[in-house]
């Protein structure tokens, strides 16, 4: 999965431009683990917004990747719990990410981390041609910060992407 | 266009509908309604910035900037103006007249907050350090916020960085910088960790890495908060420097306490003991060790630390991690490259190793994990070590074929891990041929056994035995290469054509299937495999190369050009996006990423792709236009193409081809070495420079005709004629150089791993005879300019050997032709074979005489007024106006013929090749001794080679029918 020449499917490639845009403004939420031979074994990337006052800044998850080859190692959960960690240091009241309806193996995964599906976003996702493609789910893990939990109450009605933050 | 004033002014909604127009991308529309607001207000400048975008975006360049400069020399301080122009002048790639825009502006408002920080950010756009050190002070002056001062600090840390001179950097520069951020620490002001951060930068640089490390353990460090141990990582860095031994073994054996499975700090535990060692370190006789505590400094210590570690893995309920257990391995490692007989302490690595597999076994990294530890057991062990590993491979009962398989995906992958195992240790490739083809069938029959865990797999995921399938392909690579036998490699390509058809998103198959029908001489299947691939951004650098090192010299233009592009576009895109992250860096306070950006945007300037695309797309646009759509002086202006100019970074170019895109488990004697990539691209610039010094001898070929363009023309009259022609055998004496180093790298015939960087085309353009007869076609240029001064009259002995390097031309290409005389494809006693390196010839050829045809086109251009004033002479004289033409011109005219023949032979072999090639019934093929399934999918990878050999002839036939209609112009 070295970004400069991964080919695994389920891993999207971006342009220079997005990977520069966090490591200018959220540098510590970028985090890459290697193998003992150099090999790069995963990657995780996010990013901290949302209005202190209305409760809702929180940690992102915006994308986390795990090599083929080095899946089923746990790495990903430990990548995850450090961004958790990141994101309690600076106060969030949780952590969210979006995640393929169809993902079934990613949706699992993140509700073993203790993940819980907020809201589904209709149409999230786009084809190539950017067509809407696909809706996604809006998963949160409160922190410690939001001791009731409010910020992971499930919204009744899906929303659409024009209408989240 | 986003950003736009806030105060709502009348003149705000009378523009809306321009802006509207042009973020529709009605540019058109937006330059009518500008001009109407225009008639009415005069002097709103805004409209007339934003015609010029509307201008600027339908390619009327030229106008658009002389409308923008009448705004700017008024030098507006309105917003609107201001945004409008800064976005026209980054369109324009001008972004220093934005810096000039915010001067202006800053001289007439000097109290703006908003055009200071305008003003700072265009010269961070590019680059101008000192003054944005200065621009950062003036904003701090008006608003004393700290971000501004540290601004400018961290612009003084890019003058040193920047500076030639380390020592400007050492003494100035950065002691500057320190005494700035002192000054700020002194007074408390100190606010953000950003700032704790350069400060950090600023003394590492100096190399005070005691003080830094008083500011990192201090009040201040408890600044440094975001980052996940950022304190301790700085810490260990520091103590390393400092060679702080005591200290780097408590705190990495601290940290490896709190998590033992963070293998960095497995390093620095060891390093460090063995430094302590090597030093007689002893602890103190009473207090703590060191300030980060206790140090272990003994082998045993440190054995016990780490069968402690794995001890509390063992006794885990959840999932070992395997940190702990690669750290045993590495000890010894370690251990025994030092010679320590401890080692022992630790057991016997074999014994290890087998333990290693009987718990991650299962888990698809256990090949990466051991492989990097193999040489740990002797050689005779070897068949030993694998025989155990198979002992621990629950397999069920053998079946007919007399294979056992797993009955489940965990027995699945150990198995095939040991078949990985194997493979590294070289066990495969000291079978012999009958011994590797039953490799073969094993590994073919636990591909099919596997695909059965895999039935309802997604089109997205790869099936649990595909690995099986890839190694399987490898062997029969190895039998290839071994034997030469063709008919391994058609097997290799049914066997990964089947792999594809079970698993659509293998990128392996996809990576192998391109390069063995590179290797065949078939591009065309290559251009749906690379596009499934779906590589983008900077993949084009990494992995482009597969694609453009054979496209062309396969005779696929068309694709050729067309991958070219797409790398290009990545670049071309880079330059512009770098500088914007640039200045979000600043204003975040990531000044640690500043540095980096500004090297990765270096990285990918001076990219050896990069580089090779730029020339060869020009030299593909030439061999595909010139002359034919467009003269090759037009051409040659077209593209700006400069004889003078080299644009390619010879001394500092990068590298960045990924050489291990391709998965191999080949042991380490077969692995790409260090010294292959060095060679390899020590190889890939000699040929890029005879490349680029092709493309620009043809520029100043296409540049030293009669009317010197109009740009150059202040440069000709200045130095005359004559810098013309010391440029033009400068380049000459360049290439001669270049091909004598080129023959000394051919020479060497250097073989890389098959999987690692392909060769270029050097050896072949040499042994072809292209490299040398485009030489001397380019050489004649320098005898036609002499020519040329001299006239007809009183040059025969010049006229003669002009008339012989005809002479010459003619017979070496004809050479060339003769090499690829001879049959593409062949079918013999049933069996289909390729003869790649005749096509790769013929292209040589095409190309040659592209170039030959373009000196014989400049030759006209040059006899022909020659020749008229030669005959006017004549006729004054009168007497001998029926004499010969001169011999030049005889000779010329045979060269035309000639070269009307040779065109007329190429043709007709590729006429007799096509026919040839469409009449070979692949259909009586003798497969019938392969399985049924098997015989098919080596059919469909035989029609796919065929096919494409029929299109790179069509494409080279095309061009050269097209070339020979140019002859007629070579009338004189």
């Amino acid at each position: 999965m070295k970004l400069s020449s991964n080919l695994d499917p389920l891993t999207e490639t971006y342009g220079i431009p997005f990977y520069l845009q966090y490591l200018a403004h959220w540098p510590e939420y970028f985090i890459v683990a290697e193998a003992p031979g150099g090999e790069l074994m995963g990657y995780i990337m996010g990013k901290a917004e949302g209005s202190v006052a209305r409760e809702e800044w929180h940690g992102h998850v915006t994308a986390l990747s795990v090599a083929p080859e080095f899946r089923r190692l746990g790495l990903a959960a430990k990548l995850m719990e450090m961004l958790e960690e990141i994101s309690e240091r600076k106060g969030g009241f949780f952590v969210d990410l979006f995640v393929r309806v169809s993902n079934q193996v990613a949706v699992n995964m993140y509700k073993r981390l203790g993940y819980s599906v907020y809201r589904t976003v209709i149409e999230y996702y786009s084809a190539s041609n950017g067509e809407p493609d696909e809706d996604a789910y809006d998963m949160r893990k409160a922190l410690s910060r939001d001791t009731e939990k409010k910020s992971i109450i499930p919204l009744p009605h899906p929303v659409r992407p024009e209408d989240i933050e | 266009m986003a950003a736009r004033g806030h105060v709502q002014d009348p003149n705000d909604r009378r523009l809306r509908p321009i802006y509207d127009y042009l973020d529709n991308g009605n540019n058109k529309m937006a330059i009518q309604q500008a001009d109407k607001l225009l008639k009415k207000h005069k002097d709103l400048h805004c409209a007339k910035v934003l015609k010029a975008i509307g201008l600027q975006r339908t390619g009327k360049q030229d106008e658009a900037f002389t409308l923008a400069q009448e705004v700017a020399t008024l030098e507006p301080t309105d917003d609107n103006s201001l945004q409008a122009l800064t976005i026209l002048y980054r369109e324009m790639h001008r972004p220093e007249l934005v810096a000039k825009l915010y001067e202006a502006a800053v001289k007439k408002v000097p109290l703006s907050e908003e055009y200071h920080s305008h003003l700072f950010m265009a010269y961070a756009r590019v680059g101008e350090y000192k003054k944005m050190q200065q621009a950062g002070m003036a904003l701090y002056k008006i608003v004393p916020k700290n971000p501004y001062y540290f601004w400018s600090v961290m612009s003084l840390v890019m003058q040193a960085i920047s500076a030639q001179d380390e020592k400007l950097a050492q003494t100035m520069f950065l002691p500057l910088a320190e005494r700035m951020v002192e000054k700020m620490v002194k007074e408390e002001k100190i606010e953000a960790e950003a700032e704790v951060q350069l400060y950090f930068m600023i003394l590492e640089r100096l190399g005070k890495c005691v003080e830094a490390l008083d500011v990192i353990r201090g009040p201040l460090g408890e600044k440094l908060t975001s980052e996940l141990q950022s304190r301790e990582n700085k810490c260990m860095m520091l103590y390393q420097r400092l060679q702080r031994w005591p200290e780097c073994n408590a705190l990495a054996h601290k940290l490896l306490l709190k998590n033992p499975d963070d293998w960095q700090f497995y390093p620095s535990y060891f390093d460090s003991l063995f430094h302590l060692i090597d030093q007689s370190w002893s602890p103190p006789e009473e207090g703590e060790h060191c300030p980060e505590g206790a140090v272990h400094h003994t082998v045993a210590e440190v054995v016990r630390f780490v069968e402690e570690r794995i001890k509390g893995e063992d006794g885990k309920e959840s999932r070992s991690l395997r940190g702990p257990y690669l750290a045993r391995l590495e000890l010894i490692h370690r251990l025994r490259e030092r010679g320590c007989p401890e080692e022992s302490m630790l057991g016997d690595p074999l014994e290890l190793m087998v333990q290693f597999f009987g718990k991650f076994g299962d888990k698809p990294c256990c090949i990466t994990d051991l492989k990097i530890y193999l040489h740990l057991l002797s050689p005779d062990q070897h068949v030993q070590f694998v025989n155990r590993l198979s002992e621990a491979v629950p397999l069920g009962e053998r079946g007919e074929e007399g294979f056992a398989f797993p009955d489940d995906t965990k027995a699945l992958q150990r198995h095939l891990c040991v078949c990985q195992l194997s493979r590294a240790l070289g066990l495969h490739h000291a079978l012999d041929v009958d011994g590797k083809l039953r490799l073969i069938v094993e590994l073919k029959a636990h591909y099919r056994h596997g695909l059965k865990f895999g039935k309802n797999a997604l089109k997205t995921e790869l099936q649990f035995s595909d690995m099986y399938c890839l190694m399987a392909a490898h062997v029969y690579i190895d039998l290839w290469k071994e034997t030469g036998d063709e008919n391994m490699v058609w097997q290799g390509l049914g066997v990964l054509q089947e792999g594809l058809s079970h698993s659509a998103s293998n990128a392996q198959f996809k990576l192998l299937l391109l390069l063995l029908y590179c290797h065949l001489g078939a591009f065309e299947p290559v251009v749906d495999l690379y596009s499934s691939l779906d590589a983008k951004h900077v993949q084009h650098d990494t992995i482009g190369f597969l694609l453009t090192r054979y496209a062309e010299s396969l005779g696929q233009f068309a694709a050729a050009s067309q991958s070219c592009n797409f790398s290009l576009r990545f670049f071309h895109s880079n330059q512009k996006d770098t500088s914007e992250y640039i200045i979000q860096a600043y204003k975040y306070g990531a000044f640690e990423k500043i540095p980096e950006f500004i090297a990765l945007r270096n990285r990918l300037n001076q990219s050896l792709h990069f580089a090779q695309v730029r020339t060869e797309r020009m030299l593909l646009d030439l061999f595909l236009e010139a002359d034919i759509v467009l003269s090759l002086e037009e051409s040659v202006k077209a593209m700006s193409l400069s004889a003078e100019e080299d644009d390619i970074p010879w001394d500092n170019m990068r590298d960045n081809r990924d050489l291990t895109v391709f998965t191999s488990w080949d042991p380490k004697d077969r692995e790409l070495t260090a010294e292959h990539r060095r060679q390899s691209l020590e190889e890939e610039s000699v040929w890029l420079r005879i490349r680029s010094l092709t493309l620009r001898l043809l520029a100043s070929l296409a540049g030293s005709g009669h009317a010197p363009s109009q740009q150059n023309s202040e440069i000709a009259n200045e130095n005359g004629v004559g810098d013309k022609s010391s440029i033009l055998s400068g380049l000459l004496s360049q290439l001669n150089q270049t091909l004598q180093t080129a023959n000394q790298i051919a020479e060497k015939r250097i073989q890389y791993p098959f999987l690692g960087p392909p060769s270029t085309r050097l050896a072949p353009a040499l042994s072809s005879g292209s490299c040398q007869c485009q030489a001397a076609a380019l050489q004649l240029s320098v005898h036609l300019q002499e020519l040329e001064t001299v006239g007809l009259d009183e040059s025969t002995e010049l006229q003669t050997q002009i008339c012989n390097a005809f002479k010459s031309l003619v017979v070496q290409l004809q050479e060339i032709l003769n090499k690829c005389k001879g049959d593409l494809l062949d079918m013999k006693e049933g069996k289909l074979k390729t003869w790649p390196s005749l096509l790769e010839n013929l292209i040589f050829f095409v190309e040659t005489v592209c170039i030959v045809l373009w000196m014989a086109s400049h030759c006209a251009k040059i006899l022909r007024p020659l020749k008229t004033s030669l005959q006017k002479k004549k006729k004054k004289k009168k007497k001998d106006a029926n004499t010969a033409q001169p011999v030049v011109v005889c000779g010329f005219q045979e060269l035309t013929g000639s070269l009307q023949d040779l065109l007329t032979q190429a043709l007709e072999y590729i006429k007799g090749q096509e026919t040839g090639i469409t009449a070979l019934k692949l259909a009586s093929l003798s497969l019938d001794e392969y399985p049924q399934d098997e015989a098919s999918f080596m059919k469909a990878a035989m029609d796919k080679v065929q096919s494409s050999y029929l299109r790179s002839l069509q494409e080279a036939g095309d061009l050269l029918k097209k070339r020979a209609e140019t002859i007629k112009n070579l009338k004189i």
